[in-house]
């Protein structure tokens, strides 16, 4: 049946959305904005002129997050109404979409037109699809009004990221993060043999050599693919745009778009891989294998891990969690080419759905949640004294709360991240201390991200894309993990595979929307 | 067909009939050919404002993808090649399983073996491909024992020969004891008096099969065959992608239409084109299933599906 | 029904099978059928084994070492996870019997009534009517019209209703019931309509009892479509208490590979779930009830009453 194929086919896409963006790319390949055509307008009214907004009619608003409920989210739920009842008259009704398929459910509440107040919103969940296809209500005159003090402190900036075709469709999260890739990895081995510290391609080989032949260990064991490939993207500073086929050739030449595959770098990339494949740097089997290279890691395995920092930090924590007798250590990509890109504002934030009748009063509601500290913690950290407890001072906190058993009371988690304000942020006592030095690292190093914002939405490209897509899963990858008899041939049969799709005419379009983009913010 | 004033005449002369079958009627009205409008997003460019009538109409552009890449005939090909393994092969072994069981003697036997044989039906595709996997990998058990016999380990992973067989294998295994209740069910209903009668005549266990047992099933097996005709281009998305996973070395012999739309569409997922290449694989199977029900109703018309 | 048959000589049915000697044929029939059936669920049974002795098992080792018949060690992690919230599985457990239950009769008695009215002869618009049916499985306007249909229409976002109603009847249960239904002689319904009885009656009192294995095969069914369904309740429930089992624990294993894969910066005291092994011990815990009565099913599948008897 359809409904069952759509099914599967979301479960699966949803999957694998999911585990990308958790690990969070940092190489900054999501569609991103740029006005195209005028679409919303006139479906708000601006309520301008008036003392204050009016709060004496009662409003029962519905509220969606992605995730699942905590155990204790109704008592939470209940104490938060019970402020939001005496200062602005109205309850929220909180609901989750359960982690299982929830990019399918989020789509399906929106299609379908179900009154929702407030969702969350994410470019990692179609923001700019869905808000050029009108999923959103534009909130440009309402905010000045109903969120005047978010309206105040969301950088400019954060707001144009949300602007699509003159409308914004979403309050960004203001909580700025560097999540570029890296490797985590065995570091008690690299002391053991002797081997420098990570810092070129030469080192990782040396490593990788080291631990295959003198350790016996497959360096990338399980899946290999991603860890591969994000090595050769930071490694070459290659910029993708388009899915892993079409990209700028370096941060510093955003202008020169390319076909990758079509590239001599490209070319030089696949025969080297072709060397570490047969060096055994990973398994034959690695492309069907749903292992994480990382339990290999955790078993003594395997060797190298593709994690982002705060990835890492969990991986280190867990590690240690285990009593395994390991010392991990992690390498930022950045350090290849010393420059970081910073998430866009839109990885998390909030939109109100066109079938709102409420628009108004959620956007107050979201305006107390993100500034007040009193409603901010409540809903971020859970009741305090139960769930957290104060820490050494205001930015800090400790959980559990002391005299709290986290087998009883679980530690509390809420899909927050598309309200988190930065001031209002704490600290949580305990954490992996790399994570700070890496901020500090990145902060000097930061680059705007030129290429994340042109804003794609292909629909005149839909069947070239589609096409290119299937080529680049069943050649490309193969080729990229070395997996192919004879690599000459293979790349050319994956690249005559890719014209035949029709990738020159998919180039020519991000060519073209790119430049419009550039022109437009002045970048050369 | 009914002759003159038929509907009214008949509605009255079966109206219990009529009234038995209408809750079912009205159940596949509600839940299946209202939301049927859906197949309109085939021919549309989705937008909010719009909705599902108010989309702009863009024709066949959303089925262009499909065959733009010029494998769309492989495809299908192998996608009812793969079913038709799995239709065919599956109820024979079904139908010898279910004779054994309604004829063996042993009753703790029969009981044992009949619920071990339902026992893959409760494995999710996800736990039998991670079953495989351990099975084929580079060091997984088939070739640890290749070494242990000092032989050469085999790829499992970069070779597409093995997989189609590999693949028939599991499906028929995870269906087997599912499968083999239904034909259980078709030999119960069997009247005892044809057996009694074969055996005063002198025949063998072998020659009732032959003679009693098979002549009956086959109605069930060329009803349960024919059903399946019509998802002849609906291939079991998991079973493949759980199994296969992303391995593009093995495509060639293990990809089918659904497979191949699902890597089309992750990097933009699109309503419309999902919808498109459902249709395209409903369209086919309805082309399908009315030329064979025809044929089957002109020569044997018992057996006629509809 | 198959002409070669019809030509046999209809004789009362004798018990005299089992003291007959038994011929040649016959052992050799016995042979095969023991040792076929033998292997076809020894290697049934092997993988199931490998998936309870997996659940059993420690993360680590699963990982490192694959699946094994015994465990070297054993680890009740799995089901720790699993039964973190014991009220909520228990719970669940009596949502999907109590869905399982009311689905299942219902389903039944609404398929074999559909299944009989098309199975007879004069029924004039039996094949249309039954191509209705199988024209569902062949179309489907897709998810979010159905969607759509169930919560805007019908009002069934988080009622039980929405773990009901969809998988009541499907155009497979009912052709196949109709395929059983066929198999009962024209002949006894002819006579009892001569008697006067009418055609629910004839339903009720003749056609259901002729029909005990049909009835346990689609009871069977629609039991375990209901017992394996998560995906309805995973579109519509949004209330925990109203979980059924599958997908609780579903959302249990979704829940963990999220944070395995997300597991921030902060799991200073808190360790992460097992994945591998709470896969198979889901397995389990969803399989062993239904195991363990699959034997109480399997009584009906025996030669109930036949035709003779009733006739007689």
């Amino acid at each position: 049946m359809m409904r069952k194929v759509t099914k599967r086919l979301t479960l699966v896409l949803v999957m694998s959305l999911l585990i990308s963006l958790l690990a969070a790319c940092g190489g900054g390949n999501n569609n991103s904005a740029a006005p195209e055509k005028e679409k919303n307008n006139g479906n708000t009214a601006p309520v301008q002129g008036e003392a204050g907004p009016d709060t004496s009619k009662k409003v029962k608003l519905t509220w969606y997050l992605v995730g699942d409920a905590h155990k204790d989210q109704d008592k939470i739920v209940a104490e938060w109404n019970k402020m939001l009842e005496k200062d602005l008259n109205t309850t929220v009704d909180l609901k989750f979409t359960t982690w299982n398929d929830w990019l399918t459910k989020y789509n399906l509440l929106l299609t379908s037109g179900e009154k929702i107040d407030m969702i969350f919103a994410s470019n990692w969940a179609d923001f700019y699809k869905l808000a050029k296809q009108g999923a959103f209500k534009n909130l440009k005159d309402l905010l000045p009004t109903y969120a005047p003090v978010t309206w105040a402190n969301v950088p400019k900036q954060d707001w144009d990221a949300v602007t699509v075709s003159d409308g914004i469709f979403a309050v960004p999260n203001t909580n700025p993060e560097y999540t570029p890739l890296g490797y985590v990895y065995r570091e008690d081995w690299r002391k053991e043999l002797n081997l420098p510290e990570f810092t070129d391609l030469n080192s990782i080989e040396a490593y990788m050599d080291a631990v295959k032949t003198q350790k016996k260990v497959t360096p990338i064991n399980g899946a290999a693919y991603e860890n591969v490939n994000d090595l050769f993207k930071f490694w070459t500073d290659t910029q993708m745009i388009t899915g892993e086929i079409v990209g700028a050739t370096s941060y510093a030449t955003p202008r020169d778009i390319q076909i990758i595959p079509f590239t001599d770098q490209y070319e030089a990339w696949v025969k080297k891989m072709k060397e570490w494949e047969q060096k055994g740097f990973w398994n034959k089997n690695s492309l069907s294998s749903k292992q994480e290279a990382g339990d290999f890691i955790k078993t003594g395995q395997g060797a190298i891990y593709w994690r982002n920092p705060s990835s890492a930090g969990g991986f280190i924590n867990e590690v240690q969690a285990k009593g395994l007798k390991m010392e991990i250590g992690f390498f930022p990509f950045t350090r290849f080419h010393n420059y970081v890109i910073p998430t866009l504002p839109i990885a998390n934030g909030m939109a109100i759905p066109k079938s709102s009748d409420n628009a108004e009063r959620s956007l107050m509601v979201l305006d107390k949640l993100r500034n007040d500290p009193a409603y901010y913690n409540l809903m971020t950290y859970g009741i305090e004294g139960t769930h957290w407890a104060k820490g050494d001072d205001d930015k800090t906190i400790v959980i559990p709360a002391p005299g709290v058993d986290l087998n009883v009371t679980p530690r509390y988690d809420i899909a927050s991240w598309g309200w988190r304000v930065e001031e209002n942020i704490k600290k949580e006592k305990g954490g992996w201390e790399g994570l700070d030095k890496l901020k500090e690292e990145f902060k000097p190093i930061s680059k705007p991200d030129i290429l994340g914002q042109i804003y794609l939405d292909y629909d005149p490209v839909k069947t070239e894309l589609a096409a290119v897509n299937q080529v680049f899963e069943q050649y490309g990858k193969p080729l990229m993990l070395g997996l192919t008899a004879d690599v000459d041939a293979s790349l050319k049969v994956y690249r005559d595979k890719l014209k035949a799709a029709g990738v020159e005419k998919l180039l020519a379009y991000v060519q073209g929307e790119a430049n419009k983009y550039f022109d437009e913010k002045g970048i050369q | 067909m009914s002759g003159k004033g038929g509907l009214i005449r008949e509605l009255n002369r079966n109206k219990v009939l009529f009234l038995m079958v209408a809750p079912t009627l009205l159940f596949f009205i509600v839940f299946s050919y209202i939301p049927m409008v859906g197949v309109y997003y085939a021919f549309t460019k989705f937008d909010f404002d719009g909705g599902l009538f108010g989309s702009e109409f863009i024709g066949l552009k959303n089925f262009e993808f499909l065959f733009k890449s010029g494998i769309l005939w492989d495809l299908t090909k192998n996608t009812v090649l793969y079913n038709l393994a799995f239709i065919i092969l599956g109820n024979i072994m079904q139908i010898i399983c279910a004779i054994f069981l309604a004829q063996l003697t042993s009753k703790w036997f029969k009981k044992t073996a009949q619920s071990l044989m339902f026992l893959p039906y409760f494995l999710s595709w996800v736990l039998v491909g991670a079953f495989v996997f351990n099975l084929f990998s580079d060091l997984g058990v088939v070739n640890s024992v290749l070494t242990q016999l000092g032989l050469q380990t085999y790829d499992f992973y970069l070779q597409t020969a093995p997989w189609k067989y590999i693949i028939v294998f599991f499906n028929i295994w995870k269906g087997i004891g599912y499968g083999t209740v239904i034909y259980l069910a078709a030999i119960m209903s069997i009247s005892e008096d044809y057996y009694e009668a074969a055996k005063i005549d002198g025949a063998n266990i072998f020659q009732q099969i032959r003679r009693i047992t098979l002549p009956l099933l086959m109605p069930t097996f060329i009803l349960l065959i024919m059903f399946s005709l019509g998802g002849i281009l609906k291939g079991q998305f998991d079973l493949f992608y759980q199994i296969i996973g992303n391995n593009g070395m093995l495509y060639e012999a293990t990809d089918i239409i659904d497979t191949y739309v699902f890597r089309s569409l992750t990097i933009n997922f699109d309503i419309g084109m999902g919808t498109a290449a459902g249709l395209y694989q409903s369209f086919f199977g309805f082309v399908l299933i009315m030329t064979v029900n025809y044929i089957i109703k002109k020569t044997h018309e018992e057996y006629a599906l509809f | 029904m198959g002409t070669e048959v019809e030509k046999l000589p209809g004789v009362r049915r004798k018990k005299t099978g089992s003291k007959i000697k038994q011929d040649k044929a016959t052992i050799a029939f016995n042979i095969i059928g023991y040792t076929l059936l033998a292997l076809i669920s020894i290697i049934c049974l092997v993988p199931f084994w490998l998936i309870v002795a997996g659940s059993f098992t420690d993360e680590l080792e699963i990982i490192s070492e694959g699946f094994k018949l015994f465990p070297s060690t054993i680890s009740f992690e799995a089901y720790r996870s699993v039964f973190s919230t014991p009220e909520q599985i228990y719970r669940a457990y009596g949502v999907t019997i109590g869905v399982t239950v009311a689905g299942s009769l219902l389903g039944l008695f609404l398929t074999s009534m559909a299944g009989y009215a098309l199975s007879r002869k004069d029924f004039l618009y039996r094949n249309s009517l039954s191509f209705f049916i199988y024209f569902t499985t062949l179309f489907s306007g897709g998810l979010i019209p159905w969607y759509i249909m169930m919560t805007k229409y019908l009002g069934l976002k988080d009622s039980y209703w929405a773990l009901i109603l969809p998988p009541l009847l499907s155009a497979w249960n009912i052709i196949l019931m109709r395929s059983f239904m066929k198999s009962i002689p024209e002949s006894i319904v002819e006579s009892a309509k001569i008697d006067g009885a009418g055609d629910f009656l004839i339903y009720r009192k003749l056609i259901l009892p002729l029909s005990t294995p049909g009835l346990a095969t689609i009871g069977l069914f629609l039991a375990l479509g209901y017992w394996n369904d998560w995906f309805n309740a995973n579109m519509f429930i949004t209330t925990g208490d109203k979980y059924p089992l599958q997908f609780l624990l579903y959302k249990i294993l979704s829940s963990a590979a999220v944070l395995q894969t997300n597991n921030g910066s902060y799991l200073a005291a808190n360790v992460v779930p097992p994945t591998e092994t709470l896969k198979m011990a889901v397995a389990v815990v969803v399989t062993g009830p239904v195991v363990l009565l699959y034997p109480f099913v399997q009584r009906y599948f025996v030669k109930g009453l036949t035709v003779g008897a009733v006739k007689g």
